[in-house]
């Protein structure tokens, strides 16, 4: 016996045993003189030593002691279950190994004996149980948690030996007198549920229940459930409508649960749709298959794979066939799917047959796969351009869906799939659109040409998977024809089908809904170059005040919409209109975020995993881009254009009145570098024009900007080139006279005419539009044709007194700013302001835009009624603003004359006036600053004045 | 003695005793002499602002002036070693003022100032330092710039009792300001100069008193010159705002500290609430809702308003200086006015 123990513990060491030797003796050490060397050894005094002690007892042949201890050692496993101890279950099992190992030798077979098998079935179950149960997992001790972990490798590994036998077991397992009744009861309810008909044994792979053990191989286990052998021996007419109803409940009651492979209950249902009975019945499982379908991606950030998306369209159509062909049969959220046996009612029942399902969800749901799947693939390759393919297949069924909704009458689902369809339309100009419409002309043609018959036809041609779904399984008992369209119908005009569906929208959607049509519309019209409709549109609906309530796709709907007007106004040459619809995107630097094209990295502070795999989630795909580089180039082009002339008038100025932030950073950077090399990016370009034009040398700034690469993204090139050129001109002059009218006398109008190549007229309108607006103290001498200046230098007193007001109004604002802060009445502006600042991003996307556009009109009522409490301050204020007004104009008044003091004073506040009644221009961004600034900027834009009222009068 | 009646009689040490009321000081009467050093000093030294010790004599609500000294002016070199120095050239002189039998009796200091800019955070502390060993003392100003335009600028200057006490304390936050009734206006007390002479000087004076009506100073008076006094002023002035507003940001950006931090306050203590709510539904002990150590509890330390008080104290001053000068510059071109229509 000791020398068998020695080579027994030789050839077990290969094992990666954690028993110590010592307890192994003990074990399989029956005999008296075996425990006395067993007590040598023993030092902890196991528990173990009772049951030796028990075999002690027994005298019985070698055979049938090994057996014994086997059979002890599987009543002890179970034990050991009992109490959840896995640390003292890992030693069983590895007893249970030897010993197995003992008793071949003996009978000098290799077939396990049925108690070992008995044990290991004990140890599986148990197993998978515990596992399943996280609740307990967690509970667990570290030294049990880590038996577990160690047991349910070695076990699988173990069994996978055996696997024939254990399934015999389980197949079998009352041979067995001490069958317990509590272990595989999973594999029990399974077993029974799954087959009616045929008897466990026929099936060897039917019968276990490891679908539910996510540790198991499953190369026997996963096999089972092929639909074929769901109803193996029946012919297909022989299935009875409770077969089906019985298979899909089990089916979907499996859903969802850990480790049932989506894709294979994709296909059992696909199947069992074919055998349904009845048209409800095939709704109803089509229904799951949908779903199932949907299901088949677990991740919310990944998309579902194409081709499963394919199906699950045709799928959808399917339904709606069916639904349009038995119109009594409704389909709605409400009805219990558990309960009735509606389904079993045939296609020639009479009245309404009550169906689970929500089809607007699903192509909700369809929408937004195809929209992550865009997100995902990458844009410059082929399966973009493949994916995009799909879109028209898109567009028909959401089409058909709210063509059905409509049938049934409920306008809030159609609004809903018509904002889908809207809002795979808005960003496609005329050309694209005519793409689109072509292109599913086109796959319609083909897809007829292909052969037409059985349902789950696909009508884009993918023939591959036609022939899938023809050799699996029989033809379906419930023929569904095609009724619904395969082919959207589009309207020649894209304008047509937008004004058709948000109509619709208009009417009978919700308020997120018509707030994001209304963006839609917004952009759509932006695109077609209709500036001023686009624009009643955003200020009729008040957008620009309610967006930043909204949800961050909205949002982001809202930038897009407001970036496509800037450009739009650029491409009508409103420059001051398109600088205001882009300066705010622009103003914080993230461009990219805000229009959720792309991520852009922030020095400042690091987004979390989590922000960014939600912002992740909201890019924009592709082809949905608005050229980054086009709107930069714009916003600069803009900004340039006017703050060019603006940081001319106000060089000698103490107040610098800022129009373009960003814009005069980039100048900032750009002067302090040692050297400027020729210009590469649209910055460069820009800074180069901007150096030439500040020195009056306006045809290398044309040239510069026009040498641009990007105005090739523009449709009317020429034109708006030749728009730039004109207002570079004026511009130049401008500045040119701001700059050096100091310095000069008098001017000849014809000189400024062939400096700046302009006629005289345009000459003659301008420097007098800066006279009036109080730019250029100066007169026309209308003999000699010349601008005779006046140039008042203020002294160093008059100087200092006005610096000393302006840092006094600077005071009086932040006071005024520290007041609504403390008493938060009409703070609200202020605290407003404030957390504008600090928000982050999140509620940020709108929220950071709100100050203008919208607060272009909430700035005015600001300043005139939000402050109305404190009229006496904003009294105050404005006397002082007219006392440094009525100073310059004293001023000047010395030199020019007694009148001209007054009626400069006077134009200056009609101005004012004007600017208020004029009102939607977003000026202002600052509700706080709009005080005095408006009047700064009455004065200071008055030249653009004539312009502005030109375009108030068309509001 | 203002009130005529002769006190009864009593030894010193009663005397000494009774004086528990202490009468407000009401006037400082500043020997001639004494006014003349000053000047001479502050003049002689104009570009730099220096010091110099006043000693003199405090009867009831008189305190008088009868000897100064001036502080050897400051090289600016090494700090220790001239704190020292200065120190130590104090009470030598007070020796040797003591041994040649002057008055030594410190009251106060004086020093010069440049367009009336005086009111420091310096100047405080140096009259609460003198405060400690002298119970009346007094600081007199001379700004020699303004002097030039024929005005004797000397001021007599002291710390009004409120606020040194909340001084004293540390305790110049809003509430505390507000609950002394404390304004700007109250740190500061002007006391009235007076000059006087002795009779013998001022027999003395008569006699030296030139034949000529008008004096320098009062050609002085008429310069019409007007605008370095007004610039100058207004320099400050917008110095000043630039101050006022820094102060005026400190206290926005502690607000909104405070505001931030009371709702993480907030936010915290109904965090713990419920937490609370549902410890003691479960039979828990409910954690205390006072945390001293956590961070959102800490107490962010109110910007004091000294600086800004201070501020705006001078910023007045500037406001009646150049108010003053603008009036009498008015009267002045008015007078010109009329003398080029004779």
């Amino acid at each position: 016996m000791a020398s068998k123990f020695w080579g027994n513990s030789d050839s077990e060491s290969d094992e990666d045993s954690q028993l110590s030797d010592h307890d192994e003796d003990e074990v399989i050490i029956g005999g008296e003189e075996a425990e006395k060397i067993a007590d040598k050894y023993r030092i902890g005094g196991d528990s173990d030593s009772d049951e030796s002690d028990d075999q002690r007892r027994v005298v019985r042949s070698a055979k049938d002691k090994r057996f014994d201890e086997l059979a002890q050692t599987t009543v002890q496993i179970q034990n050991q279950i009992n109490i959840n101890d896995w640390v003292q279950l890992q030693e069983s099992f590895e007893r249970l190994n030897k010993q197995l190992e003992k008793v071949n030798r003996l009978t000098e077979s290799q077939v396990a004996p049925r108690v070992y098998i008995k044990g290991l079935v004990l140890l599986e179950d148990y197993l998978n149980q515990t596992l399943l149960n996280k609740e307990a997992k967690k509970k667990m001790s570290p030294s049990n948690a880590k038996a577990l972990n160690f047991m349910k490798q070695k076990l699988k590994k173990n069994n996978q030996l055996y696997q024939a036998d254990i399934e015999k077991f389980r197949a079998n397992p009352v041979s067995d007198v001490e069958s317990d009744s509590d272990d595989g009861e999973n594999a029990d309810d399974v077993f029974s549920d799954d087959d009616d008909d045929d008897l466990p044994e026929d099936r060897p792979e039917d019968l276990s229940d490891d679908a539910d053990n996510p540790d198991d191989g499953g190369d026997w286990t996963s096999a089972q459930k092929k639909p074929k052998e769901m109803f193996p021996k029946l012919d297909p007419g022989q299935i009875s409508w409770e077969m089906v109803d019985k298979k899909l409940k089990e089916i979907i009651v499996a859903r969802g649960r850990k480790g049932t492979d989506r894709a294979e209950q994709v296909e059992q249902l696909s199947y069992l749709a074919r055998c349904a009975k009845t048209p409800a019945q095939k709704l109803e499982v089509m229904v799951h298959v949908v779903s199932a379908q949907f299901d088949v991606n677990p991740s919310l950030s990944t998309h579902m794979p194409i081709a499963v998306w394919k199906k699950c369209v045709q799928n959808i159509l399917v339904i709606l066939d069916i639904l349009a062909q038995y119109p009594n049969i409704v389909m709605d959220e409400t009805s219990e799917p558990e309960v009735e046996n509606e389904t079993e009612k045939g296609a020639d029942h009479e009245g309404p047959i009550h169906v689970w399902g929500n089809v607007v969800a699903f192509l909700e749901r369809c929408d937004d796969e195809l929209f992550k799947s865009l997100q995902c693939i990458d844009p410059h390759t082929k399966d973009y351009v493949e994916r995009l393919r799909d879109e028209p297949l898109f567009m028909t069924l959401a089409q058909n869906v709210q063509q059905y909704v409509e049938r049934l009458g409920d306008m809030r689902a159609a609004a809903r799939v018509a904002l889908r369809r809207v809002e795979h339309v808005y960003y496609k100009p005329q050309e694209v659109y005519e793409a689109m419409r072509k292109l599913s002309e086109l796959q319609s043609r083909s897809g007829a040409a292909a052969e037409a018959g059985v349902e789950g036809e696909e009508e884009d041609g993918d023939v591959a998977m036609k022939g899938v779904t023809e050799t699996k399984g029989p033809a379906s008992f419930v023929v569904t024809p095609e009724i619904v369209p395969r082919r959207a119908s589009f309207p020649s005009v894209n304008r047509k089908l937008m004004d058709q569906l948000v109509t619709l929208i208009y009417k009978y959607g919700d308020e997120r809904t018509k707030a994001r049509a209304m963006l839609c519309d917004i952009y759509q019209h932006a695109i077609s170059d209709e500036y001023y409709t686009a624009r009643d549109l955003l200020l009729m609906s008040h957008l620009q005040d309610s967006v930043m309530n909204m949800d961050i796709s909205t949002q982001l709907l809202f930038n897009r919409a407001m970036a496509q007007l800037g450009l739009c106004a650029f491409r009508e040459s409103l420059v001051m209109e398109a600088h205001n619809c882009l300066s705010e995107l622009y103003a914080g630097g993230r461009v990219k975020e805000l229009l959720a094209q792309g991520v852009q990295q922030s020095r400042w502070h690091e987004k979390n995993p989590e922000q960014e795999k939600l912002e992740r989630r909201r890019q924009m795909p592709f082809h949905m881009h608005i050229n980054l580089e086009l709107l930069e180039a714009v916003h600069l082009v803009t900004a340039m254009l006017l703050e060019v002339p603006n940081m001319a008038s106000s060089m000698h100025d103490m107040k610098r009145k800022v129009i373009s932030k960003p814009f005069r950073r980039l100048l900032d950077i750009n002067e302090k570098q040692t050297f400027t090399g020729p210009p590469e990016n649209v910055r460069d370009h820009v800074m180069a024009a901007t150096q030439a034009l500040s020195k009056g040398d306006w045809e290398k700034a044309v040239e510069v900007i026009q040498s641009m690469d990007v105005w090739k993204l523009l449709g009317k090139r020429e034109a708006i080139l030749q728009m730039l050129r004109g207002k570079m001109q004026e511009e130049a002059l401008r500045t040119y006279i701001f700059t050096y009218s100091p310095y000069f006398d008098s001017l000849s109008l014809d000189q400024l005419m062939t400096m700046f190549g302009l006629p005289e007229a345009q000459v003659h309108s301008i420097v007098s539009k800066m006279m009036i607006a109080e730019e250029l103290h100066a007169s026309w001498d209308q003999p000699t044709r010349c601008i005779v200046t006046h140039n008042v230098e203020p002294t160093r007193l008059q100087a200092l007194a006005s610096q000393f007001a302006e840092k006094l109004n600077v005071l009086v604002e932040s006071n005024e700013k520290a007041f609504d802060a403390r008493t938060g009445g009409g703070g609200l502006e202020g605290m407003g302001r404030r957390n504008r600042d600090t928000q982050d991003y999140a509620d940020a996307a709108g929220g950071r835009r709100g100050g203008d556009f919208g607060g272009g009109r909430g700035g005015n009522k600001g300043g005139r009624g939000g402050r109305g409490g404190r009229d006496n301050f904003g009294g105050g204020r404005g006397g002082r603003d007219n006392n440094q007004g009525g100073y310059n104009n004293y001023n000047r008044g010395g030199q020019g004359g007694g009148g001209r003091g007054y009626s400069s004073g006077y134009q200056s506040t009609r101005y004012q006036d004007a600017y208020s009644s004029v009102g939607r221009t977003p000026y202002q961004t600052g509700p706080t600053a709009a005080g005095i600034n408006r009047g700064q900027q009455a004065a200071d834009a008055g030249g653009r004045m004539v312009s502005l009222s030109r375009m108030g009068s068309r509001f | 003695m203002a009130d005529g009646n002769p006190p009864p009689l009593r030894s010193f040490a009663q005397a000494a005793q009774a004086e528990v009321e202490v009468q407000p000081l009401r006037v400082v009467q500043i020997e001639g002499l004494v006014a003349l050093k000053i000047i001479k000093h502050c003049k002689e030294c104009m570009p730099a602002l220096v010091t110099g010790q006043l000693l003199g004599l405090d009867i009831g609500s008189i305190l008088e002036v009868t000897n100064c000294f001036p502080f050897p002016s400051r090289g600016g070199e090494d700090e220790d070693e001239l704190d020292t120095d200065g120190a130590n050239y104090q009470l030598e002189m007070m020796r040797c003022l003591r041994e040649v039998n002057v008055d030594n009796n410190t009251v106060g200091w004086y020093q010069s100032t440049y367009m009336g800019s005086f009111q420091t955070v310096e100047l405080i502390e140096t009259f609460l330092n003198y405060q400690e060993n002298i119970k009346r003392c007094v600081c007199i100003i001379y700004d020699p710039v303004r002097s030039g335009q024929g005005v004797l600028a000397l001021k007599a200057l002291k710390l009004s009792e409120d606020f040194m006490e909340l001084y004293r304390s540390q305790s110049l936050s809003g509430e505390k300001l507000r609950e002394k009734n404390m304004a700007w206006t109250h740190i500061f007390e002007e006391i009235p100069v007076k000059i006087s002479n002795s009779a013998l000087v001022s027999s003395l004076m008569t006699e030296l008193e030139p034949e000529a009506p008008a004096t320098q100073c009062d050609f002085d008076r008429l310069v019409l010159s007007t605008n370095p006094f007004m610039e100058k002023n207004l320099e400050f002035l917008i110095e000043c705002m630039d101050d006022l507003s820094m102060e005026q940001q400190k206290f926005q950006y502690y607000y909104r500290n405070l505001s931030r931090q009371q709702a993480q306050q907030q936010a915290w203590l109904q965090k713990r609430r419920t937490e609370n709510a549902a410890r003691r539904a479960s039979g828990e002990e409910p954690l205390p809702e006072e945390e001293p150590n956590n961070p959102v509890f800490k107490i962010l330390p109110e910007p004091s308003r000294l600086d800004s008080y201070l501020i705006t104290n001078q910023i007045s001053n500037y406001c009646s200086q150049v108010n003053g000068f603008a009036g009498q510059s008015l009267s002045k071109l008015y007078l010109m006015d009329a003398f080029h229509e004779d």
